[in-house]
């Protein structure tokens, strides 16, 4: 059965191997580059709260200037954990689609054991791309992380194993939707549409709610804290000195220059923020949900095929 | 060796044309006593019937002394089956030649000749639908 | 060999508010050869797959070699050859991938008959399968289902879409295979002609309902086609069952499945073939569905 199950997955496995492959592609010279770039820049010595010399912020933002371009596409790479589940999960419902699966069903194997074999393989084979892809991000953005921590938007989603809970939740989602749908190529894609509309959700909503974040008020006049250092900073401003935010503050902002000031001083300054500590528990929890939720939808594409006939 | 054929609107079971083609080729000397006939497996693959009707037509012959099974080996001939002699077959045809001569005589058409015939050959309580 | 090889008890299955299969009662005598005849929707597929597991009955029960479908699927399907109407393999498999998958989830599986089933057929082992033809597709078929050697066989409308020289062949290979073991055979068709010389047992389905399950020797032996003068069906439907009864201005004709000796003096009896039989079987409940 285990051969079965590999042969019928063979091409969607080489889909997603080439993804990879493509990922790799991009990401294995400018990671070189980055690195090497980070260590001839002397930017070992510009890490820690207490930024060095002077020059640090300046030689900190042309690196980071001159890798824009590659972070800014790294960040689309948020997809690719979806793209790789929905992929690996188009040869179960192509084979409910075609009706082979009573090929097999009237051989000598039982209709569970086929049924937990297509799923075990589609899981184990969505873990271990997920997991290449989670090295290979770790490994690229370490000189950024260093210097940005990991817990801003664009580092935090690539960073960790909240990736596997993304693939085996748009794996799960594929597979349930192509059990019932029965049509492997418009389950595919609504899947994938699935998938975005969660990150989004979770993302820009969620994410913020189930994180309970810290806040502090300190005086404007002190440097920044040490607590927001590498932090998800949720909002920060302006406040009163109970760390209630002031409204209608005009900020004048220089056109072009990207230099704001306040026209008056403000007193204190108040932020919501998760430290980087939290970095860890964060991730477990959304890779939780999102695993949890794939379980769940894996279950039932498997009781509903078991049972539906 | 005896190739069999079905005809399969005649109203004789298949089973009957078989026994019936086996008789026939012993009396034409076509099957000696010793031959083998086709094993159930090749009148199958000759026929595309089922091998029970085989067996069946078989086991007749056997019960009928014309052929014997020998376990293992095959189906044969039985010794002393023989075919009629000549003789009586060669009367047959001017004696039928007569007697059709006799009924043409009395007024019947052919098809009334044949209808009798028929009739006679075949039991009139069952006859067969058109 | 007395045993059943399958039982059907009180069988129905209802898809939606549809009965596909109703009532269902009847044995298949193990070692016999059966043809399952009806026309489209008759429930021929719906009996067949109740049978193999495909799906559970609405309500009653079926056994085949004793046990039930579903639950001892471990224990049954081993010995369960089928081959559905669709024929389904993967397209995209070879012929040898196609036995290799039979080898890899059958225990059973015997690869030498299915190698020189396939060589015998003059089928290539690297073609893809779908690129074979019809009759083709459905020897491999056949094949998956014969190689591992089957107690039980059952094939759903499996020529219905060859031509004549691929259904004999198909057929043939058949019937090969009961002469090579003891097999039990249900072969479904909506065309009885082909079933004739190939089958010893009947089963006739007709909207959901079994209409007949004989040996073929005995429906020979008991239906018979009446006719007569005007009238007296009455009198002949007290002692046998009329299946089917056709009158003009002067002429009576009745089929009957007829329970003892036809005595009636007045009657001209004779005999009729198999299709005569199943038609007169099929027509006999189109009219009834017709009317009500």
């Amino acid at each position: 059965m285990i051969w079965l199950g590999w042969r019928l997955q063979r091409t969607e496995t080489l889909i997603a191997a080439a993804l990879l492959g493509l990922v790799a592609v991009v990401l294995v010279p400018t990671g070189i580059e980055m690195a090497h770039a980070y260590s001839t820049d002397g930017l070992s010595h510009c890490l820690g709260f207490t930024k060095g010399s002077p020059t640090c912020g300046d030689v900190i933002g042309s690196f980071e200037q001159r890798f824009s371009p590659y972070t800014a596409l790294v960040d689309w790479f948020t997809l690719l954990p979806g793209l790789i589940g929905v992929v690996l999960a188009a040869p179960f419902a192509l084979e409910l689609e075609r009706g082979t699966q009573r090929l097999a069903w009237t051989q000598s194997i039982t209709r569970r054991r086929w049924v937990t074999t297509k799923l075990g393989l589609a899981v184990g084979s969505t873990a271990i791309v997920a997991s290449a892809l989670i090295l290979v991000l770790v490994w690229w953005r370490q000189p950024l992380v260093k210097l940005d921590g990991r817990m801003d938007g664009g580092a935090y989603d690539s960073q960790g194993v909240v990736i596997l809970g993304y693939a085996l939740f748009a794996l799960g989602l594929a597979l349930a939707i192509g059990a019932v749908w029965r049509r492997a190529i418009p389950a595919v894609m609504v899947s994938f549409v699935g998938y975005f509309v969660a990150r989004i959700f979770f993302d820009t909503w969620l994410r913020k709610r189930i994180a309970s974040p810290s806040s502090l008020t300190w005086r404007a006049s002190d440097r920044d804290p040490l607590q927001l250092f590498h932090s998800w900073v949720i909002s920060e401003g302006p406040s009163d000195s109970h760390g209630h935010f002031l409204g209608h503050i005009k900020v004048f902002c220089a056109p072009g220059q990207g230099v704001c000031a306040f026209p008056k001083r403000p007193d204190y300054m108040h932020a919501l923020y998760v430290p980087a500590s939290d970095f860890w528990s964060l991730q477990l929890v959304e890779f939780g949900m999102f695993a949890g939720i794939a379980l769940a939808l894996i279950a039932f594409a498997g009781w509903w095929t078991l049972y539906r006939e | 060796m005896i190739e069999f054929h079905l005809e399969k609107r005649s109203g004789v079971p298949t089973y009957l044309q078989v026994v019936q083609q086996v008789r026939q080729a012993v009396r034409l000397g076509i099957l000696q006593p010793g031959d083998q006939l086709p094993t159930v497996k090749e009148v199958v693959a000759q026929l595309t019937i089922n091998p029970n009707t085989v067996l069946r037509a078989y086991g007749q012959l056997d019960m009928e002394g014309l052929v014997e099974g020998r376990r293992g080996v095959g189906t044969f001939v039985a010794e002393g089956a023989a075919p009629p002699p000549p003789d009586d077959r060669e009367e047959l045809r001017p004696a039928l030649q007569k007697w059709i001569n006799r009924a043409r005589s009395t007024g019947l058409d052919e098809d009334a000749i044949a209808t009798m015939f028929d009739d006679t050959l075949r039991p009139p309580a069952i006859s067969r639908v058109a | 060999m007395s045993d059943a090889a399958i039982r059907a008890d009180g069988l129905g299955k209802q898809y939606g508010s549809h009965w596909a299969l109703r009532d269902c009662a009847l044995e298949i005598p193990a070692g016999s050869v059966t043809a399952l005849v009806g026309p489209n929707g008759a429930g021929k597929t719906t009996l067949l797959k109740l049978a193999v597991g495909l799906t559970r009955p609405s309500e009653g029960s079926i056994k085949v070699l004793g046990l039930v479908p579903r639950e001892d699927e471990a224990a049954l399907m081993p010995r369960l050859g089928f081959v559905a109407q669709e024929h389904p393999l993967h397209m995209g498999f070879s012929v040898k991938d196609t036995l290799t998958l039979g080898r890899r989830l059958n225990p059973s599986w015997n690869d030498e008959i299915a190698r020189k089933r396939i060589d015998h057929l003059d089928i290539p082992l690297d073609r893809k399968v779908g690129k074979l033809s019809g009759g083709q597709q459905a020897q491999v078929a056949l094949t998956l289902a014969l190689a591992k050697q089957p107690d039980v066989l059952l094939l759903d409308e499996p020529v219905a879409s060859l031509d004549p020289l691929a259904r004999r062949e198909f057929l043939n290979s058949v019937m090969e295979a009961v002469s090579e073991r003891e097999m039990t055979v249900v072969l479904s068709s909506h065309i009885v002609t082909d079933l004739e010389r190939v089958c010893d047992h009947l089963i006739v389905l007709s909207h959901a309902r079994t209409l007949l399950a004989a040996s073929i020797d005995q429906v020979l032996a008991s239906h018979r086609l009446l006719t007569g003068p005007r009238g007296g069906d009455d009198v002949v439907s007290r002692v046998h069952s009329v299946i089917r009864e056709s009158h003009t201005e002067r002429q009576t004709s009745l089929v009957v499945n007829a329970n003892g000796h036809v005595y009636e003096s007045r009657w001209e009896v004779h005999e009729l073939d198999l299709e005569e039989i199943v038609l007169a079987y099929l027509g006999y409940r189109a009219l009834e569905a017709a009317e009500q």
